[in-house]
C-alpha cells in the first residue's frame, strides 16, 4: 500500500500536473458560466413538468393550452388589446414600444412566449415525428458517405432494426416527455458536446501525462537501478499500472465533480432526471436524438460517465503499456496522440464498399469523441446498436493484453 | 555462498563477458578493471538487473533469477550512478526505498536515523537532496544499500566523489561489514580495496584474470619491480624498454617505478610489488589507450 501511494504521490504532487487540473477546471466553470445567460428561460421547462407531469399525454396538453388561453387573455389586460398569439404581439412591436411595460410585465410576457413555443412544440411532435423516416435517412447517409457493396448493406439493415424501434418508441410515447427545447438551447449539445468533450480532452491530456510520468519516473531520474533491485523489483510495475489506474480515475472523478456540480447548480435539471433522452423537444439540428434503448437524461448521464470512466482507464492501460517500452515521457505523449488522431483517421482510408470501414470505426477516439451520439440511433456511421459495448469490450481486451504483454517483456528485459 | 557458473553476457556482436566462473563465501571481494571491462555488467547481473546470455548465477544451488524477490531481499547494491528523487529529502527516499525492500515503515524510520548517522548524514536528514554535494549524495547511496541488513552486498564504483577522509572512513565500515556478509566492490581505484579487500578479482578480455588475495597477486610480480634515478633526458628510452609503473621527480631526477624480467642493472632497486604495480602491469595497453 505504501508502494501504491508512493507511486500515486510522483503524479499528484508534480507541479504541472496539478496546476493544468486547476485551470481546466477554472476553464470549465468559465465555459459553463459564459453560456448559462438562458438558464432562467430554463425554468418554464421545469414549471410544465412540475404542472403537468412528466408525460404529455392528450389531456395534459389540453390543459396546458386551456391555461395558456387564459394567460393570453392577460396579455390582453396589459396590452389592450386581443392577440392569438404572442408572437403576434411580439412581431407588431417598434422599438420605443418596449417601454410601454414594466420588467414584470416583460417577464410575463416573455414567460408566455416560451409557453407558446412549447405548446406549439408538442402538438406538433405527431406530426413531425410521422415525417421522419429512418429508412430513408439511412439512403442519405449510404449516399453522403459513398457506401457501396456490404457495408451499404450492413448500415440499411442496422437503420431497418433501428426504424423498428422508432416505430416502438412513437407507439409507446417514451418520447412525448417534457425537455428543454433542444432547437432554442441546445442543453444536448452544451453538456455533451461542449461540457463533456472539455472534460474528455482535459482528462486524456491529464492521465496521459500522469500515467507517462508515473511508468517513466525511475528511468528518468535514473533511480532504476535502485529500484529494480529491491525486494520489490520489477514487480514495482504493477504498482505502477495500479497507481495510473487510480490517477486516472481521481484525475476523471474530480474534473467530473467540478464541471458538472457547476453545471447542474447553474442549470436546474432536478424535475428533468426522469425525462426520457429520446424526448422530442431533445431535438436539435436535423433529426432528434433517438436512444436505442429507453433511457432517462439521468440514466443517460450515467451511462456517458460510466463509459468516459471505462475509456479513461483503457487510455491509462494502453498509455501504461506503451510507457514501459519506449520509457520516455515526451515520446509517449507524441505516440499517444499519434494514436488518438490516427484512430480517428483510419476509417476514411477504409474501402467504402467493405465491413472493414465499421470495424475501424470502433476505435476509442471515436467513441469518447462524440458523447451525445452515446447510445444513440441517429449517429451516422456509429449508429450500431452495440458500438459502445464492442468497442469498450475489444479494446478492454487489446489493452489488457498490451498490458500483459509489456509487462511480461519489462521482466525478462536487461535494465542498463 | 554465490556462485557465477560458466556466466556470459553478450549484445549482438559484441561480447562483454564469457566464461565467467566465480565463487563467493562472506568476506570483502573487490572487483578490479580498468572502466569498459565490464565491471558494470557483472555487477549488474548479481543485481538481477541484467540476465546472463549464457550460464548462471547461483545462491546456495538456486538460481538468482528463478529466486527473484527472495535473493533481492538478502541483496542491497549501490549502483555506479546513484539516481535519487532531487526534490525528496534523504529521510523520505530511504522511507520509499524501504517500501520497495519491504520493511516496515517503523522498522524502517528506526533503521535510516540509524544509518543516516552512520554516513554523516545525520545533520540534513530532512533536508532536500537537491542541495546535496556529490559525496553527500553517494553516502544517501551506500546507505539505501544497507537499509534491508543485505546478507549480499554489491557496490558500484562506491568512493567516486568521496573525499579522502570520507573514504577512509567508508573503507572502515566496509570492513566491519565484511565480517559477517559477502561485500562485493567494484572499482578501478587500486587503493579503495587493497587493504581491505579478502580477495581481488581482475577481468580482462572479457574474461577473470585473476581471483585471490593481495598477497598472491602481488607475488606473481615478485623480483620484476624495480625503482632507479634517471636524468630527464634518458625518461623517453626508458619508457620505451621498460613497463614504467610510476615516476617523480626528485632532486633535479626522476626516480621511476618499472617492471622488468630479465637481469637487472646494478643500480636498480628491487622493491615490493603493491596491487598498483600488478593493475598497471595487466592494463597497460589499456591504460595506454585510454591516455
Amino acid at each position: 500500500m505504501r508502494i501504491f501511494y508512493n507511486e500515486c504521490k510522483k503524479a499528484f504532487t508534480s507541479p504541472i500536473f496539478i496546476a493544468l487540473l486547476l485551470l481546466f477546471a477554472a476553464f470549465n466553470i468559465f465555459v459553463i458560466v459564459n453560456s448559462s445567460d438562458h438558464k432562467e428561460e430554463l425554468k418554464v421547462a421545469s414549471e410544465l413538468v412540475e404542472k403537468y407531469g412528466r408525460t404529455i399525454t392528450d389531456q395534459s396538453l389540453r390543459q396546458f393550452e386551456q391555461d395558456f388561453q387564459v394567460e393570453l387573455a392577460e396579455l390582453k389586460k396589459i396590452t389592450g388589446r386581443e392577440y392569438s398569439s404572442v408572437y403576434d404581439f411580439l412581431d407588431g412591436l417598434n422599438h420605443e414600444d418596449h417601454e410601454l411595460y414594466d420588467e414584470n410585465e416583460w417577464l410575463f410576457i416573455n414567460q408566455l412566449q416560451l409557453k407558446e413555443m412549447y405548446v406549439s412544440m408538442a402538438k406538433d411532435i405527431d406530426g413531425n415525428y410521422a415525417r421522419i423516416d429512418f429508412k430513408k435517412f439511412a439512403e442519405a447517409e449510404i449516399e453522403k458517405y459513398g457506401l457501396g457493396g456490404a457495408a451499404a448493406k450492413t448500415l440499411q439493415h442496422e437503420y431497418e432494426e433501428f426504424s423498428k424501434r422508432f416505430e416502438e418508441m412513437k407507439q409507446n410515447g417514451e418520447h412525448k416527455e417534457w425537455f428543454f427545447a433542444g432547437k432554442a438551447y441546445f442543453m444536448h449539445s452544451l453538456l455533451y458536446r461542449s461540457v463533456f468533450m472539455h472534460i474528455i480532452i482535459e482528462a486524456l491530456l491529464l492521465m496521459v501525462l500522469s500515467t507517462a510520468l508515473i511508468t517513466n519516473y525511475e528511468f528518468e531520474n535514473r533511480t532504476h537501478l535502485v529500484a529494480y533491485a529491491t525486494t520489490r523489483g520489477r514487480s514495482l510495475m504493477k504498482d505502477k499500472l495500479a497507481a495510473s489506474l487510480t490517477m486516472a480515475t481521481s484525475i476523471t472523478i474530480f474534473l467530473l465533480a467540478v464541471t458538472l456540480g457547476t453545471f447542474f447548480v447553474v442549470f436546474d435539471y432536478s424535475t428533468m432526471w426522469g425525462t426520457s433522452i429520446s424526448s422530442a423537444f431533445n431535438w436539435e439540428y436535423q433529426y432528434p436524438y433517438v436512444s436505442w434503448w429507453d433511457l432517462s437524461v439521468g440514466t443517460f448521464l450515467v451511462g456517458v460517465i460510466v463509459v468516459v470512466y471505462v475509456v479513461m482507464l483503457l487510455f491509462s492501460g494502453l498509455t501504461f503499456a506503451l510507457s514501459t517500452l519506449v520509457k520516455n515521457s515526451y515520446i509517449t505523449f507524441f505516440l499517444m496522440s499519434s494514436f488518438f488522431v490516427i484512430a480517428l483517421l483510419i476509417p476514411s482510408f477504409m474501402l467504402t464498399s467493405s465491413n472493414l470501414l465499421f470495424i475501424t470505426t470502433h476505435n476509442l477516439s471515436s467513441l469518447v469523441l462524440n458523447p451525445h451520439q452515446l447510445f444513440m440511433g441517429s449517429s451516422g456511421l456509429t449508429m450500431f446498436k452495440t458500438f459502445e459495448l464492442m468497442t469498450i469490450g475489444c479494446w478492454t481486451m487489446i489493452t489488457m493484453l498490451f498490458c500483459i504483454f509489456s509487462l511480461k517483456r519489462f521482466n525478462k528485459k536487461d535494465i542498463q | 555462498m554465490l556462485v557465477v557458473k560458466d556466466m556470459a553476457k553478450q549484445y549482438g556482436d559484441f561480447t562483454a563477458l564469457k566464461d565467467i566462473n566465480l565463487e563467493f563465501t562472506n568476506g570483502l571481494y573487490g572487483l578490479l578493471a580498468p572502466n569498459g571491462a565490464g565491471k558494470t555488467t557483472l555487477i549488474k547481473m548479481l543485481a538481477t538487473l541484467i540476465a546472463p546470455t549464457k550460464g548462471e548465477v547461483l545462491y546456495n544451488g538456486k538460481n538468482i533469477l528463478s529466486m527473484d524477490d527472495q535473493y533481492r531481499e538478502l541483496l542491497g547494491y549501490l549502483p555506479q550512478q546513484f539516481g535519487y528523487y532531487k526534490n525528496y529529502s534523504p529521510k523520505q527516499y530511504l522511507l520509499y526505498l524501504a517500501a520497495l525492500k519491504g520493511i516496515s515503515k517503523k522498522e524502517a524510520a528506526l533503521k535510516i536515523d540509524e544509518l543516516l548517522e552512520k554516513v554523516a548524514l545525520s545533520q540534513v536528514v530532512n533536508k532536500k537532496m537537491k542541495k546535496f554535494s556529490g559525496g553527500m549524495i553517494q553516502r544517501v547511496g551506500i546507505a539505501q544499500a544497507l537499509l534491508n541488513d543485505p546478507k549480499i552486498l554489491i557496490l558500484d564504483e562506491p568512493t567516486a566523489g568521496l573525499d579522502p577522509k570520507e573514504r577512509a572512513r567508508f573503507r572502515h565500515l566496509l570492513s566491519e561489514l565484511a565480517r559477517d556478509r559477502l561485500v562485493i566492490i567494484s572499482t578501478h581505484i587500486v587503493s579503495d580495496i587493497e587493504s581491505i579487500a579478502n580477495e581481488i578479482i581482475m577481468i580482462k578480455n572479457q574474461q577473470i584474470l585473476y581471483k585471490d588475495s593481495v598477497e598472491k597477486i602481488c607475488e606473481l610480480l615478485e623480483g620484476h619491480v624495480y625503482e632507479t634515478s634517471i636524468g630527464y633526458e634518458q625518461l623517453g628510452v626508458f619508457r620505451k624498454q621498460y613497463v614504467l609503473l610510476s615516476e617523480k621527480q626528485e632532486q633535479g631526477n626522476m626516480i621511476v617505478r618499472f617492471i622488468h624480467k630479465g637481469n637487472p642493472e646494478n643500480e636498480w632497486r628491487p622493491v615490493s610489488p603493491q596491487l598498483e604495480d600488478v593493475f598497471l602491469y595487466e592494463y597497460r595497453d589499456e591504460i595506454d589507450g585510454e591516455a
